[in-house]
């Protein structure tokens, strides 16, 4: 069982190597807080937890309340949100949260288009036919009803009934190292050497049943 | 001497020249005089003072104006009502009292030169005046004792102080560290000069061009101008554009302060946009409204690359083809006003133009030396073109008794001296050893700037030495550090040491020197390189606690700075931004090499951001001659000594020194490492010159020598 010091450990790592290979814009410190007794919640400096005040309105205020209060643990140079929440309850991990938010507000960058283009980085997120999908990997095992609420789930552009099925919950460094191969691929591919993650992994936690239907694994 | 500055009077302009006239005829008093200023904020909304003098020897004397014999106004009424709203208005101001007393002595008078008989029902102490000699002995009644206000009193009725002094340091402790010294500076700096006061309200019939340095306050002086033109005019549609978006929150916030203070009134943003010259169809822009209402096609940056194949030049070609393709224009705008003009092409100017109603008031502002494109200004004649006739449709020209068409501010107030003066020696490359590498065609330009001619002469070919003076650089702003901390150009031996020593200073400044966070910007030199080249500082400062942003390269791009995280930027999104704590990054990049006029527009634009202190960081061989080049300047104590370029040797200069295409980059590297090999090849006797044609042969040696 990972440890909530390892998953704030890999999120501070994360962070730095973020930086370093300038895939993010602005970035928050990584958090960790005691709730009481061997129970920490992790997040990051600032953090106000808006899912429920944010839940029926449109995509792009949720992303512009989210940026304007500064609520993510990077923005990466597209304007994409990440946010790596992770709740121990007595030593235990009883929840995450951990999201993907790209901007809906991709266009050229009109004040210096030709450094915009330049950089090959962003021919991943500036081609015209791409359509933003926000992510999100959710872990919650006090709501489970197996098939309808998986214990961990993902859930794909914010679809109130998405909930794919993953085999346990996920580590920040399998997380990242999948949004960077998916969404970062020029990135990931110049910055091989800098942006290895190691992975540990969570114990399973996907019923019998649920690794029936189409689901999300790791081992 | 009264300098006059001439505000909207629209209404009243017989009686107002008049005014004018009499005080421009005595030179014995020191002040100004104000023509349809101020606009005092009421709770019924803007209330206008005809005239105002403000004098060392007088301090306020109001006129109300009456143009013409028609007096159906109700005199007493009027002239208290003036003193009662210019009272209100400065017992706000802490500095202009002592105790609850008003220290300033407020006199009103009624101005009506067309008038014979005064009226017989006015009271005595309601000064009516029909001529000068009246006029001379009734300024001889009001005396102010207290002067000593005088300058506070100038900078309240300039409407400025609120504008300034956003940056509240109250947390500063020590009296002499660098936070300290920078809210004395952010003190000092709150008065407008004349020239900026000339600019933000003497409004022209036309065209009107504002010049200045960096530092000059040409985006405050336009925000105050959109401000103080809807105070006047509410129903006027006047829109702000300009290039670099990060402007976008300055002029808002300016704007917004200025007309409350006017107006009590937030600014009627209807009637106001802050609006891109671009655009698209989720941004507002000049060139994307101009398509919209004439129904053409507009392009975006990728279908105007089907226009042009030179980058930079996109924009230009958008705006060409969209005044080709346009019979009748329509005019929509009362007035519009460009910032950063240096950054546009003519045709833009023109497109602003056409749209303007009637009598087309455009005003642009501009800086020639920061053209990171390495284009320059034409002049109005070439840029608005002849009408039938022949004749130029705009002609500037400052006529005397007339708000100025052409104004120039030579003040700068953010750079001190010395900091200036070695900005214009590194970007002229007044000291490097292989001579200049740009110059002004027109060597009155270094006056206007600000310079004066110390020895010497500016002329071609003849040698001048140029320094600037306390007057257009204000001694305050280098008397608060020494020369050796106003500016550190460091050379060091590798990248890794530029880096440690940059984040070690930070942190000092941080965690020492009472700076905030926003007080610093590092910018690189090179903006294709930018994100790669600050990665690895940044997560330096992470480790050490302390944030940073790289400059809004997305969603997040009217914003600049923040509270809580340093500033890392590429040079196109520092432009029009200023800290008081300035790094220049891989500042080796600009000393040589091709396109080096570019190179060196980049490291001005990037010295000039700094209103207190400069570090110009960078390694190896180049930056060592870039660190001689500086030295140079300080030894010689920020004076320009140099032999001025004929206009054959300034020709010279621009083509080695040009931009070049992409096209023409390829080429010339492609042929460079062609002649190389043929030249090894002819060395190693791998082919011999008899194989060459002896045409060709013939050819290069008259080309080459």
């Amino acid at each position: 069982m990972t440890s909530h010091q390892e998953i704030y450990k890999e999120i501070k790592t994360i962070t730095q190597k973020l930086i370093e290979v300038s895939l993010c814009d602005q970035q928050n410190f990584p958090s960790s807080t005691s709730i009481g007794r061997d129970s920490y919640e992790i997040a990051y400096s600032g953090m106000q937890d808006l899912s429920i005040a944010l839940k029926n309105i449109n995509y792009k205020d949720i992303y512009h309340e989210l940026d304007k209060g500064k609520n993510y643990n990077f923005k990466m140079i597209d304007g994409a949100l990440i946010q790596l929440l992770y709740t121990y309850r007595k030593s235990e991990l009883i929840s995450h949260r951990l999201a993907f938010l790209p901007s809906p507000f991709l266009e050229f960058f009109q004040n210096d288009p030709t450094i915009y283009e330049a950089d090959e980085i962003y021919a991943d997120i500036i081609a015209k036919n791409i359509l933003p999908v926000p992510i999100r990997f959710d872990y919650d095992p006090d709501n489970h009803k197996e098939l309808d609420h998986p214990k961990c789930h993902l859930t794909l552009g914010q679809f109130e009934n998405c909930r794919i099925p993953v085999c346990s919950p996920i580590t920040p460094n399998t997380f990242i190292s999948f949004i960077i191969r998916s969404f970062y691929n020029t990135a990931f591919r110049k910055f091989t050497d800098d942006l290895t993650f190691s992975s540990s992994l969570f114990d399973k936690t996907i019923t019998v049943a649920e690794e029936k239907v189409l689901h999300i694994a790791i081992y | 001497m009264v300098n006059v500055i001439r505000g909207d009077v629209d209404n009243k302009p017989v009686s107002s020249r008049r005014l004018a006239e009499y005080f421009e005829n005595r030179p014995d008093i020191n002040g100004s005089l104000y023509l349809g200023y101020p606009i005092i904020g009421t709770p019924q909304g803007g209330y206008q003072i005809d005239a105002l003098l403000l004098s060392r020897e007088h301090g306020i004397v109001i006129f109300n104006i009456i143009e013409g014999t028609n007096i159906n106004i109700d005199i007493e009424e009027a002239q208290d009502e003036s003193v009662t709203k210019v009272q209100s208005k400065l017992l706000q101001h802490k500095n202009l009292t002592e105790r609850r007393k008003l220290m300033v002595e407020i006199s009103a008078v009624t101005f009506a030169p067309a008038l014979n008989n005064t009226p017989n029902d006015v009271s005595e102490d309601y000064p009516i005046i029909t001529n000068e000699s009246t006029l001379g002995e009734y300024l001889k009644s009001c005396k102010w004792e207290n002067n000593q206000y005088f300058e506070s009193l100038s900078s309240v009725i300039q409407a400025i102080t609120s504008i300034r002094k956003r940056r509240q340091r109250s947390y500063v402790q020590r009296e002499d560290s660098r936070g300290a010294k920078l809210q004395r500076l952010e003190d000092s700096i709150a008065n407008l000069d004349n020239n900026q006061s000339a600019a933000v309200l003497e409004t022209v019939e036309g065209v009107q061009r504002i010049r200045g340095l960096a530092g000059s306050g040409k985006t405050i002086v336009l925000a105050l101008k959109v401000a103080y033109l809807q105070a006047k005019h509410p129903d006027w549609n006047i829109a702000v554009t300009f290039n670099t978006r990060s402007l976008k929150n300055q002029f808002k916030h300016f704007i917004n302060t200025f007309t409350i203070e006017h107006t009590n009134e937030e600014p009627d943003w209807e009637k106001i946009k802050i609006i891109h010259a671009w655009g698209s169809p989720s941004t507002e822009g000049i060139y994307y409204e101009v398509c919209k209402k004439h129904n053409i096609e507009f392009r975006d940056l990728n279908a105007a690359r089907n226009l042009t194949n030179i980058s930079g030049q996109e924009f230009d070609k958008v705006c060409e083809e969209a005044l080709d393709k346009i019979q009748n224009f329509d005019q929509y705008y009362d007035a519009i006003l460009v910032d950063e003009a240096q950054d546009f092409s003519k045709h833009f100017l023109q497109l602003c133009y056409k749209i303007l109603k009637s009598p087309k008031r455009l005003v642009y502002a501009y800086d020639e030396l920061q053209s990171l494109n390495n284009q320059t200004m034409e002049s109005p004649d070439v840029i608005f073109g002849k009408d039938t006739y022949g004749n130029p449709c705009v002609e500037l020209q400052n006529k005397s008794g007339e708000p100025k068409q052409d104004i120039i501010l030579e003040k700068c107030y953010r750079n001190s001296r010395p900091l200036l003066t070695s900005a214009h020696a590194l970007g002229f490359g007044i000291y490097r050893n292989e001579g200049l590498i740009q110059m002004f065609d027109d060597a009155g330009l270094w006056r206007d700037i600000g310079y004066k001619v110390e020895e010497g002469n500016l002329e071609e070919g003849k040698p001048v030495k140029l320094s600037r003076t306390s007057n257009t650089s204000p001694i305050f702003l280098e008397s608060h550090s020494k020369i050796d901390d106003l500016i550190i150009f460091k050379s060091f031996n590798n990248n890794r040491e530029q880096n440690e020593w940059l984040v070690k200073e930070i942190e000092k400044n941080i965690r020492e020197d009472e700076l905030k966070y926003d007080d610093i910007m590092i910018i690189h030199s090179n903006p294709f390189t930018t994100k790669d080249a600050v990665g690895s500082s940044r997560a330096l400062l992470f480790e050490k606690k302390i944030n940073s942003n790289l400059a809004g390269v997305t969603n997040s791009r009217d914003d600049f700075f923040s509270e809580e995280a340093v500033t890392f930027t590429g040079i196109y999104r520092a432009k029009g931004n200023e800290a008081a704590m300035i790094y220049v990054i891989n500042a080796h990049e600009c000393f040589s090499g091709a396109e080096l006029s570019r190179k060196r527009n980049i490291l001005f634009t990037a010295m000039t951001r700094s209103k207190a202190w400069l570090r110009v960081l960078g390694y190896g061989e180049d930056m060592r001659g870039l660190v001689k080049e500086f030295e140079e300047v300080k030894k010689r104590n920020f004076v320009l000594e140099f032999t001025y370029p004929t206009e054959e040797e300034r020709i010279i200069m621009n083509v080695i020194n040009r931009d070049m295409s992409p096209k023409e980059h390829e080429r010339r590297i492609q042929n460079q490492r062609n002649l190389k090999d043929i030249v090894e090849d002819l060395e190693k006797g791998i082919i011999h010159k008899e194989d060459l044609s002896p045409e060709l042969i013939e050819k290069l040696k008259k080309q080459l020598f």
